[in-house]
């Protein structure tokens, strides 16, 4: 073999290996086998002086803790996962040996995304998955009594977490699509052949640029039937430019919020694609953490970081033609590989963008978050939030696993930092790792006294390219607390 | 000789792309167990400026959607060739979106992480 021949075929190798487009997706869902959940406190990093308890297991698919008056611990469960899994919701009490007691049960509309408790009741968003979604108020005997409902919750994204300020109920409420456009997609979550009318709705009036999307006719047997869909509209419906959709409320997208006891819902601040996370800061602030685009369905966006911003009244934050407050039209950073550069949708913006306080990873889903308020613990005024992890490949392809993980946020420089991460030469959840580490945190809430931050592990889910499989009773509740 | 040179200068580099592309590359807190602090201003800096622009596809300087950055062996000259112009499906940033100071200060803060 002459030289020449050999680093030409040494080029080949090295221009292979790197080509983004040549590799296969490693995200953290794609398992193969599914092993059984493990628990090994052993198999979790964290900084130097902090330790890591389980508080509870074998959980379905549990969503986020609060502690009532006393300090007793509650978790609720979705009852409703991503690959059309329903199961019962369930608010339930954990004593201290982790034994659950049943407190309520909620009918099939999950998932109950958020719980807080507040003077004396809990207040729960209910997902809406099937009839949309509701805002619940629990007494502590198991009453449900709904103060919200209707919300536009039956597409891709559901009613998520919820925080109780000044009287109102905020809530975030995620977006029916991906990026504005009702398209195959939406089929393969499963709604849109149950609403063949769903779309997104905006807060405030938009004024469109009439661009429409061509794709597939998944409503019909024809592989060849194909039909066009313009942004805010209804499968298989077209727009023109300039068309006003006129704004509502509810609207999908959102914060939004109530009175206490119910009452008339109000818009605090639109444009956000699934804001799932919100919690108050040490300063009385609200921030959400938003789940960024994925490069799937008719209007593919790539290379967007989820963000945590903070909640500004009556602020439109960019979705569907910005994110991390830059535009994703016609811009190289978010145009998906093979696809064209994303087009606008909008042709006045109601306002221009924020900028965020932090960009976290492309596809890390990051979800709940509760701020440090106590020195003891350490780390004070710092946003800690859970990573549930991608869900590679049906939001794109990742290289390795991204999530899976606790972060650390200075909110002040955007700054991010790992807090509890899995023990391996790579990152990942337990399952990928086959460790009895940490799976998918999706929520977390530091107790009372802020002493104690609990960690809520969704559990096993495994993605494949038919569409996510979770694993129940793989649920786990962990807390970290200074040694 | 130039046969068996070639065919070693090619296992050479075979390797140390394999190396490169499997040695550990994790640095957080949790992994080190010491925490992190930015030398000077221009690592202090370097850092802001890396999670605005890189931490999304390289998070911690891991692989991520993009490969990581923690275990890639290319100088910083490169890396910042790279940021400036783009490299497959890695945008390129103008001198808008970081200027040449941030630039400067992202290689070191790279420098200072990798050393970490």
């Amino acid at each position: 073999m002459s030289t020449f021949r050999g680093f030409v075929l040494l080029c080949l190798c090295l221009s292979l290996s790197s080509c983004y487009r040549m590799k296969t997706s490693k995200g953290g869902g794609e398992i193969g086998t599914v092993p059984g959940r493990s628990i090994s406190v052993a198999d979790i990093l964290l900084p130097q002086g902090y330790k890591i308890e389980l508080v509870a297991k074998d959980l379905t698919f549990p969503s986020e803790v609060t502690f009532d008056a006393s300090g007793n611990l509650y978790v609720i469960e979705t009852g409703y996962c991503y690959g059309e899994v329903w199961t019962e919701p369930k608010l339930m009490k954990i004593d201290a040996a982790g034994n659950k007691s049943v407190i309520a049960k909620g009918a099939k509309n999950g998932p109950w995304n958020g719980v807080v408790f507040h003077n004396n009741n809990f207040y729960v968003s209910e997902g809406g998955a099937l009839e949309g979604g509701k805002i619940l108020k629990i007494s502590p005997a198991g009453e449900i009594s709904t103060l919200a409902e209707n919300l536009p919750s039956i597409g891709d994204h559901h009613t998520n977490n919820l925080v109780v300020k000044d009287g109102y109920i905020y809530f975030g409420q995620g977006t029916a699509t991906n990026s504005g456009v009702v398209g195959p997609d939406n089929a393969s979550f499963g709604w849109l052949e149950r609403r063949k009318d769903f779309h997104d709705i905006p807060c405030g009036d938009l004024v469109l640029t009439g661009q429409n999307y061509e794709s597939p006719n998944v409503l019909t047997e024809d592989p060849n039937d194909k039909v066009l869909t313009g942004a805010f509209s209804s499968f298989g419906t077209q727009t023109v430019p300039g068309q006003v959709i006129t704004g509502r409320v509810p609207c999908t997208g959102a914060i939004l919020r109530v009175p206490l006891d119910g009452g008339k819902m109000e818009m605090v601040s639109w444009g956000l694609r699934n804001p799932f996370g919100l919690a108050i800061a040490p300063d009385g602030k609200i921030y959400t953490t938003e789940n960024a685009y994925d490069d799937r369905g008719s209007r593919p966006v790539w290379g967007a970081g989820d963000v945590l911003w903070e909640v500004k009244q009556g602020v439109w934050y960019g979705w569907p033609d910005f994110s991390e407050g830059r535009p994703v039209r016609n811009d190289e950073e978010f145009k998906a590989p093979a696809h064209h550069e994303v087009a606008p949708l909008i042709q006045k913006l109601p306002n221009e963008p924020p900028k965020p306080v932090a960009v976290l990873g492309v596809h890390s889903s990051s979800n709940g978050f509760d701020f440090s308020t106590n020195a003891q613990f350490g780390y004070k005024g710092e946003a800690f939030i859970a990573q549930f992890g991608d869900m590679a490949p049906g939001v794109g392809k990742v290289l390795s696993p991204v999530g899976f993980k606790v972060v650390r946020v200075d909110t002040e420089t955007g700054v991010i930092r790992d807090f509890a991460v899995n023990k391996g030469k790579r990152n990942g959840p337990a399952s990928w790792l086959r460790s009895g580490g940490l799976e998918r945190p999706v929520s977390v809430k530091f107790d009372p006294q802020g002493q104690a931050l609990y960690v809520v592990d969704f559990g096993i889910l495994k993605m494949t390219r038919q569409g996510p499989v979770p694993q129940q009773n793989t649920g786990v509740i962990w807390k970290i607390s200074k040694m | 000789m130039r046969n068996h040179l070639g065919i070693v200068l090619m296992a050479g580099l075979i390797t140390a792309q394999i190396f490169w592309n499997a040695c550990a590359s994790r640095k957080s807190e949790p992994v080190k167990q010491k925490e992190f602090s930015a030398v000077d201003a221009h690592v202090k800096n370097g850092e802001k400026a890396f999670m605005t622009h890189c931490q999304k596809c390289h998070p911690g300087g891991e692989a991520g959607l993009g490969p990581a950055l923690n275990s890639n062996p290319a100088p910083q000259f490169v890396k910042r060739f790279q940021m400036r112009h783009g490299l497959g499906v890695m945008p390129s940033f103008t001198k808008e979106e970081i200027s040449k100071g941030d630039l400067k200060d992202i290689s070191a803060y790279l420098k200072a992480w990798k050393k970490y």
